[in-house]
């Protein structure tokens, strides 16, 4: 009786998609803005660039990575609400009550939210080619994108499930998400580095790690393989991972076990 | 093969949140096959108790062996071989209820034909067949509890464990799920852990009972034993005011040595040995001091009268005034 982990894994993988797939409110106001930032700053504020802290980029492939950003750290947000949902009606207890691997009850709403931010990524990513965007790195700096988008919003993930499993409580979980706005826009959201102009936001903007990580995007979508502008979004990826996924597994630890 | 048997000793909880002792050196056995009640009022510690012997949470102190096997030390082996219904349903809203029997009947390793016979065999039972392709999320309360026990039983589980089952539900869904829980028991053998509020519920199913109020088991016996353990007998009265209630208390008191007197506002309570006899001698005394008797009858206790007097409450009553010889 009771099966291997990676048969759990599959069996809550699967089951966490359906449950996402069947209520679509939850993914498609997140989505809906990510492509907001993609149309409409594209098409508002292209003028901008003609500024010469541009160096001559196209707006859009420098505003792609907001968008990116914004449809990971949804999707990841995913994972969370996903877990968040589970132990509000009930099915968290059920599922601990079943020879269930502990690790599986929890990956399961994890990967969903993962898939969740990859097709995601993926649609703006093909929206952004039918607005005529241009790769200077070619197809992989495309993956290069992928592959950033899915870091980060591994690292968002980890925090939206530790949150979520550490207040078992939907408005919190949902208030932690709110780290978004500053995350995003705090940042060099729309402007490059060298147009900031308010010292706070310009020391906000050094700290905070999206920063890096629309460095590391634009690098490949505009300047070409610059080495180190890309290794920086990698770095702070894995500095966050370690964060954010040991926050997680202490508080899956503490949801799963019987204190 | 395992047996279906339970085994506590010395069972305490203490939640550090709030420091609320919910459980009490509770200690208890059941047998395999054996259909054992847990009632009591809320808050009593019933749901705590489940929780503790389903593995979901750690006792404070105490062993409980379930299944044969320590809930500490082994809660895989014990969860293989149970199946519980929580208090509350646990049921993703987003599935069907066939999906939701397969998923479970997944996790229990079965195939996907077993998983599918399983789970045709178990909407049936529960006569869910026709909803069965059904968002359970749009279920009525009564459908997502019998959902609930079906998903339980997928794994032909040797000890069922239910909090409250029939709470919320309608006299015929809860008949149903009696009858169900009878056959399962007489037929299949399986041993049931059942928590109610219900005394009926208790009388009705249950072989042995256990009475647990503030975290305490403060009786335990067979619908029967119970029983006796009051008298064989109770005089009930009915006064037309709580002034005319006490005074008949005091006077029964006095004069017939009467003790085990229950005051419930405008009705008075009296367990005796031989009910029809004394009837007549509360009559007379009564009538002596000019109290008017509204009405007054000869029964035999219920469990309802059973919890009234050990712990001095009637469900959902206020306290009453209870005097014990
Ligand atoms: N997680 C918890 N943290 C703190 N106190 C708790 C917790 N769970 C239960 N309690 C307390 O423990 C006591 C027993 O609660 P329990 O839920 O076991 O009662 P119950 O008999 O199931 O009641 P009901 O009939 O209302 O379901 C109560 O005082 C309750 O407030
Ligand atoms: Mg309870």
């Amino acid at each position: 009786m009771g099966n291997g982990l990676i048969k759990d894994i599959w069996l809550l993988s699967k089951r966490s998609v359906q449950t996402t797939l069947r209520s679509p409110f939850s993914f498609i106001p997140n989505l809906l803005i990510s492509m907001f930032f993609l149309v409409v700053y594209e098409s508002g504020l292209s003028g901008i660039s003609q500024l010469p802290a541009f160096d001559g980029a196209d707006y859009l492939a420098f505003i792609l990575p907001v968008s990116v950003v914004s449809a990971a750290i949804g999707g990841a947000g995913g994972a969370g609400q996903g877990i968040v949902k589970d132990i509000e009606n009930g099915f968290f207890s059920r599922l601990l009550l079943t020879p269930a691997s502990r690790l599986s009850i929890v990956l399961g709403p994890i990967i969903a939210g993962m898939l969740q931010l990859f097709v995601q990524t993926l649609l703006i990513i093909m929206v952004a080619f039918f607005m005529g965007l241009n790769v200077e790195t070619g197809f992989f700096g495309i993956i290069i994108v992928l592959l950033i988008a899915i870091g980060w919003g591994l690292a968002f993930a980890g925090y939206s499930a530790g949150v979520a499993l550490k207040t078992k409580n939907a408005q919190a979980a949902q208030a932690g998400t709110l780290i978004f706005f500053p995350l995003i826009f705090l940042s060099t959201t729309f402007v490059p580095y060298e147009l900031i102009e308010a010292t706070w936001l310009k020391v906000a903007a050094t700290i905070n790690p999206t920063t890096y990580i629309f460095q590391s995007m634009r690098t490949v979508l505009i300047d070409g393989w610059q080495w180190w502008e890309i290794a920086q979004g990698f770095i702070a990826i894995a500095i966050a991972c370690t964060i954010t996924i040991t926050f997680a597994t202490v508080s899956a630890k503490k949801a799963v076990s019987r204190g | 093969m395992v047996k279906g048997t339970i085994e506590v000793e010395h069972l305490t909880k203490t939640f550090k949140k709030g420091n609320v002792q919910a459980v009490k050196d509770v200690s208890f056995n059941v047998k395999e096959g054996e259909f054992f009640a847990f009632l009591g009022p809320n808050g009593a510690g019933k749901s705590t108790t489940v929780q503790i012997l389903t593995t979901l949470i750690n006792a404070s102190s105490g062993k409980v062996e379930v299944a044969e096997q320590d809930v500490i030390q082994h809660p895989h082996e014990v969860r293989k071989h149970i199946g519980v219904a929580l208090q509350e349903t646990g049921i993703d809203p987003s599935l069907t209820g066939r999906e939701m029997l397969k998923l479970q009947c997944g996790i229990f390793g079965f195939n996907k034909e077993e998983a599918s016979k399983r789970t045709n065999e178990l909407l049936e039972v529960v006569q869910l067949t026709e909803s069965a392709d059904r968002i359970c999320g749009n279920y009525s309360g009564g459908m997502r509890r019998r959902l609930d026990l079906a998903l339980t039983l997928v794994n032909k589980p040797k000890i069922l464990f239910l909090d409250e089952p029939t709470t919320g539900l309608d006299p015929s869904n809860r008949k149903s799920i009696w009858e169900y829980l009878e056959r399962l028991n007489k037929e299949e053998g399986t041993t049931i852990f059942l928590t109610t509020q219900y005394l009926e519920e208790a009388d009705f199913l249950a072989d042995r009972i256990a009475i647990i109020d503030g975290g305490k088991i403060v009786a335990e016996g067979t619908p029967p034993e119970l029983k006796s353990q009051i008298g064989n007998d109770l005089i009930t009265m009915d006064f037309t005011s709580e002034k005319e209630t006490k005074q008949a208390m005091e006077i029964l008191n006095e004069e017939l040595e009467a003790t085990d007197l229950v005051n419930k506002g405008q009705q008075l309570v009296m367990y005796v040995q031989d009910g029809t006899k004394r009837l007549m001698e509360v009559v007379r005394v009564l009538d002596q001091h000019s109290i008017p008797i509204q009405s007054i009858n000869v029964d035999s206790p219920t469990l309802d009268d059973i919890f009234l007097k050990i712990t001095g409450e009637g469900i959902g009553e206020q306290k009453g005034e209870v005097k014990h010889g």
